[in-house]
C-alpha cells in the first residue's frame, strides 16, 4: 500500500466538491461551507448548473479544473459515480471520497452493478477510494471534513489525539458530536461505507505511522472475506505502536453457519471475533460507555508495571465501592504496609484512616490530598493510585487538580478520578480533565477503565515491546 | 503425505467427511497421539487386530452414511476378549442393519481403549470466512454442553497463546487438579492444539475438525475419537 496516496485523502494540497451546491439542506452545499470554514488548501467546485456558488467559482466538469486536484469529494447520484470517477483517474486525481449512496448497500440489481463500476475503475486506474455510502473523512488537523452533518447539528471535537474509524457513518457522527460536547479530542475520523477500496486494515495501517493519532477506536460490524485475518496480523504490529480500541457491534449468535461440527456450533460469529481481538492485545469496549472511558485513559496515562492498586478519597463509601470494584476486575488492593502506616500518620490527623482505601474523611483540603500523594505515589508496591474526588467537601479547590497531576507525572504512574455530582462537580471534571487525567463518573466504570490500561501494558510487556 | 492422499479420495468419493479411520490416520501423520485403532472388515480380522492392539478394545462402526454411531446401537466398549469382540463385532451389524438400513458400510473400527483416569477435553477447528483458521479449546462433558465454557484463537498462533486458552477457560481449574488429583499435562494440550492449527493451516479442503474427546492425564494426552469435515465443493 503505498502510504502517501492515503495521505492525499487525509492531507489534500487540493480538494474539488464535486456535486457543489447553493441550495441549502443539500450535502453538496455543507460540504462547501465545510471546506470554506476551516480547509486552508485550494477548494475547487463543480457543478455543470452552476458557474458560481457562495462567491467561489464553480467549474462545469473536472477536466476544467486548472490543475489536477489531490482529493476528489464525490457527492452525486450514484449512476453518475463511476463515470466522474474515471474523469477524475484520467486527469491524475489520486484520491477520491464517495459519499453519495445507492450502490451494494440498496441490495438492487443496479446498486450492485454501479458499486462493481467504481472497483473496477479502482482497479484499473490505482485510485484510492473510501466509500461509497459514507460520511468520509473529519480531519482536525488539515480541515478536510466530508462529513455532511452542519455544524449546529453535529458539534466538531477539539483537536486530541483519538482516531476513529467507523464502519456506521450514523454512529460516527453521534460520537463525534458526543465527543464534542464532552469535550474530548479528535485527531481524524473516518466512515468508510461500503468499502469498496479502502477498509479498516488500510486505514490502522495509516494511522499508526500517523503522529497525531495516540489512540485508535474501532467501530466494527463484520470483515469481508479473509480481511478479519489481515486484520488482526496488522493489528498486531500497531498495538506495539499506540493502543487499539475495537466496538462490535452485531454481538448476538446468528444462523448461517453449517453446524455439521462440533466446534463451529459453539463457535458463532461474535466469539470469534472476540478471541481474535484479545489474542492480538486489542481492547474490547463492551458498552458504549467503555468507548470514551477506555480511550480517556489509554490516551493519557502511562503503562501499568502491576497490578496493585491504591485508593484515595474523601469519601469512605467511595472508597469501599472502588474496592469492590477493583477487586471484581482481577486488581489486588494491598492492605497499607506498617512503615507507611506510620509515615502517612505523622501527616494526617487522628480521625483519617491510613488503611487502603485510604480515607482523607470529609473535613480534608487540598494540602492534605497533597501530603499523602506525595508519599504513597513513590512507594515501589503501587502500580496505579484511584483518587476519590468528591467536591462536595468546603476544603477542596481546583488547586487539587494541579497537585495531583504533578505527583503522578513525577512519580510516572496511571491515576484515575472518581467524580460524582452536578454544576460544581463538572468544573471539577473539566479541570482534571484540562490536567490531562480521566475522570469517572462512577467506581465501576474507573475500574473497567483501569482494567483495560492494565491489559494494553501487560499485552506490551508479554511480547517485549516495552 | 499420507493425509494428502486420504483428503483426495473423499472428494473423489464425493464426500464431505472424512471416516473414522481416515481421520484417525490424518491426525497421525502430523503426530497427535491417537488411540491407536485400525479398520476390519470381517469378524476374524477384528479379532486378529484386537490381539495385535491390545485388550481391552473398544468397537465402532465405520459408516459414510451414520454420524452418530452410538444412536443406532453401532459402539461396544470395554471389550477385553476374542469371544468378546465376535460377540460385539456381529451385535454392532445386527444393530445398524436394524435401525439404519441400506446404510453403507466401510467396517468395524477396532480401537484401544484409553486408560481411565483422565480429564475430557475437546479440542476443534474450523474455517472462518473473515478470519481463516480458528482453534478451540474446550473441557469435555457438561462444560462444553451446557456451559459452552470454551476459548478460541486465530491461526497462526504462538505456543503462549495456546496456554492461555486453557487458562482463560472459566473451568480453567480442572485442569490444574482438583478433588486430590494432580494436574493434567497441559504441555501435551498445547502440542495437539498447535498441530490442529497446522492441519487447518496446509489442508485448505478441511472445513473443520472436532477432536472429542481427547483423554488429558497428569502425562500426555490421547485423541479418541476425531471427526474431519471438508468443504462441500458444489
Amino acid at each position: 500500500m503505498n502510504l502517501r496516496e492515503l495521505e492525499a485523502l487525509f492531507n489534500p494540497s487540493s480538494v474539488a466538491i464535486i456535486g457543489a451546491t447553493p441550495i441549502e439542506g443539500k450535502i453538496g452545499r455543507v460540504l462547501v461551507e465545510n471546506f470554506t470554514r476551516r480547509y486552508r488548501g485550494k477548494t475547487y467546485l463543480v457543478n455543470p448548473k452552476y458557474s458560481e456558488i457562495l462567491g467561489l467559482k464553480c467549474y462545469r466538469s473536472v477536466k476544467e479544473l486548472p490543475e489536477p486536484p489531490q482529493l476528489a469529494v464525490i457527492a452525486i447520484p450514484a449512476p453518475s459515480v463511476p463515470q466522474v470517477l474515471m474523469e477524475c483517474s484520467e486527469i491524475g486525481v489520486k484520491a477520491a471520497i464517495i459519499i453519495s449512496g445507492g450502490f451494494s448497500e440498496t441490495g438492487t440489481d443496479e446498486g450492485i452493478r454501479l458499486e462493481r463500476e467504481v472497483r473496477e475503475v479502482v482497479e484499473r486506474y490505482g485510485i484510492r477510494v473510501i466509500g461509497p455510502n459514507c460520511l468520509g473523512i473529519f480531519d482536525n488537523y488539515s480541515g478536510v471534513d466530508t462529513f455532511f452533518l452542519p455544524e449546529e447539528r453535529m458539534k466538531r471535537p477539539p483537536k486530541g489525539g483519538i482516531s476513529f474509524i467507523s464502519q456506521s457513518g450514523a454512529f460516527a457522527s453521534a460520537l463525534l458530536d458526543y465527543m464534542a460536547y464532552n469535550n474530548l479530542g479528535i485527531a481524524r475520523a473516518i466512515s468508510y461505507g461500503n468499502k469498496v477500496d479502502i477498509d479498516d486494515v488500510d486505514l490502522i495501517k495509516f494511522l499508526k505511522d500517523d503522529p497525531v493519532t495516540k489512540v485508535i477506536v474501532l467501530y466494527i460490524e463484520g470483515f469481508k472475506e479473509s480481511r478479519g485475518r489481515a486484520f488482526i496480523e496488522v493489528a498486531r504490529e500497531v498495538i506495539k505502536k499506540k493502543p487499539i480500541i475495537v466496538y462490535k457491534a452485531g454481538k448476538t449468535p446468528r444462523g448461517g453457519r453449517a453446524v455439521i461440527s462440533h466446534t463451529a456450533a459453539l463457535a458463532g460469529d461474535y466469539n470469534i471475533y472476540s478471541a481474535a481481538f484479545r489474542q492480538v492485545g486489542i481492547i474490547e469496549a463492551e458498552t458504549f460507555d467503555e468507548i470514551t472511558d477506555f480511550a480517556k485513559i489509554l490516551l493519557t496515562q502511562p503503562l501499568m508495571k502491576g497490578n496493585r492498586v491504591f485508593i484515595v478519597t474523601d469519601a469512605g463509601g467511595i472508597g469501599v465501592m472502588l474496592t469492590d470494584a477493583l477487586v471484581k476486575e482481577g486488581f489486588e488492593v494491598p492492605l497499607t504496609p506498617e512503615d507507611l502506616k506510620g509515615e502517612l500518620r505523622k501527616v494526617l490527623p487522628r480521625h483519617c484512616i491510613p488503611d487502603n482505601p485510604i480515607d482523607l474523611t470529609g473535613d480534608a483540603d487540598d494540602e492534605r490530598y497533597r501530603e499523602v500523594l506525595e508519599i504513597i505515589a513513590f512507594k515501589p508496591y503501587v502500580d496505579a493510585l484511584v483518587i476519590g474526588a468528591l467536591p462536595h467537601i468546603p476544603g477542596m479547590t481546583m488547586k487539587l487538580a494541579d497537585y495531583i497531576s504533578s505527583v503522578m507525572e513525577r512519580a510516572q504512574k496511571p491515576v484515575a478520578i472518581i467524580n460524582i455530582g452536578s454544576e460544581v462537580a463538572l468544573k471539577f471534571k473539566a479541570e482534571f480533565e484540562r490536567k490531562g487525567m480521566p475522570v469517572y463518573e462512577s467506581p465501576e466504570r474507573a475500574a473497567r477503565a483501569l482494567r483495560a490500561l492494565y491489559v494494553y501494558s501487560m499485552y506490551l510487556k508479554k511480547y517485549e515491546v516495552v | 503425505m499420507i493425509h494428502r492422499a486420504l483428503i483426495k479420495k473423499a472428494i473423489l468419493e464425493g464426500r464431505v467427511k472424512l471416516l473414522e479411520h481416515e481421520s484417525i490416520n490424518l491426525l497421525e501423520s502430523y503426530g497427535i497421539p491417537v488411540a491407536k485403532a485400525e479398520l476390519a472388515s470381517e469378524v476374524n480380522e477384528a479379532v486378529a487386530l484386537a490381539k495385535k492392539i491390545g485388550y481391552p478394545v473398544v468397537l465402532k462402526i465405520v459408516s459414510p452414511d451414520i454420524s452418530h454411531k452410538s444412536d443406532v446401537g453401532g459402539v461396544r466398549v470395554g471389550i477385553d476378549s476374542d469371544d468378546g469382540v465376535r460377540s460385539a463385532f456381529n451385535e454392532i451389524i445386527s444393530n445398524v442393519s436394524e435401525r439404519a438400513p441400506g446404510s453403507r458400510i466401510a467396517g468395524v473400527l477396532v480401537q484401544k481403549m484409553a486408560p481411565s483416569g483422565g480429564i475430557e477435553v475437546i479440542i476443534g477447528g474450523l474455517r472462518d470466512r473473515a478470519f481463516g483458521p480458528v482453534i478451540m479449546f474446550g473441557l469435555g462433558g457438561v462444560f462444553v454442553e451446557v456451559l459452552r465454557d470454551v476459548s478460541f484463537r486465530i491461526s497462526p498462533l504462538l505456543e503462549e497463546e495456546a496456554y492461555e486458552m486453557l487458562r482463560e477457560l472459566k473451568g480453567a481449574r480442572v485442569l490444574n487438579g482438583y478433588r486430590g488429583m494432580p494436574p493434567v499435562d497441559k504441555s501435551s494440550l498445547v502440542r495437539i492444539i498447535l498441530k490442529v492449527a497446522k492441519i487447518l493451516d496446509e489442508n485448505p479442503e478441511i472445513d473443520s475438525l472436532d477432536l472429542n474427546p481427547v483423554m488429558s492425564y497428569t502425562s500426555g494426552a490421547l485423541v479418541v475419537d476425531a471427526r474431519v469435515i471438508l468443504r462441500s465443493m458444489g
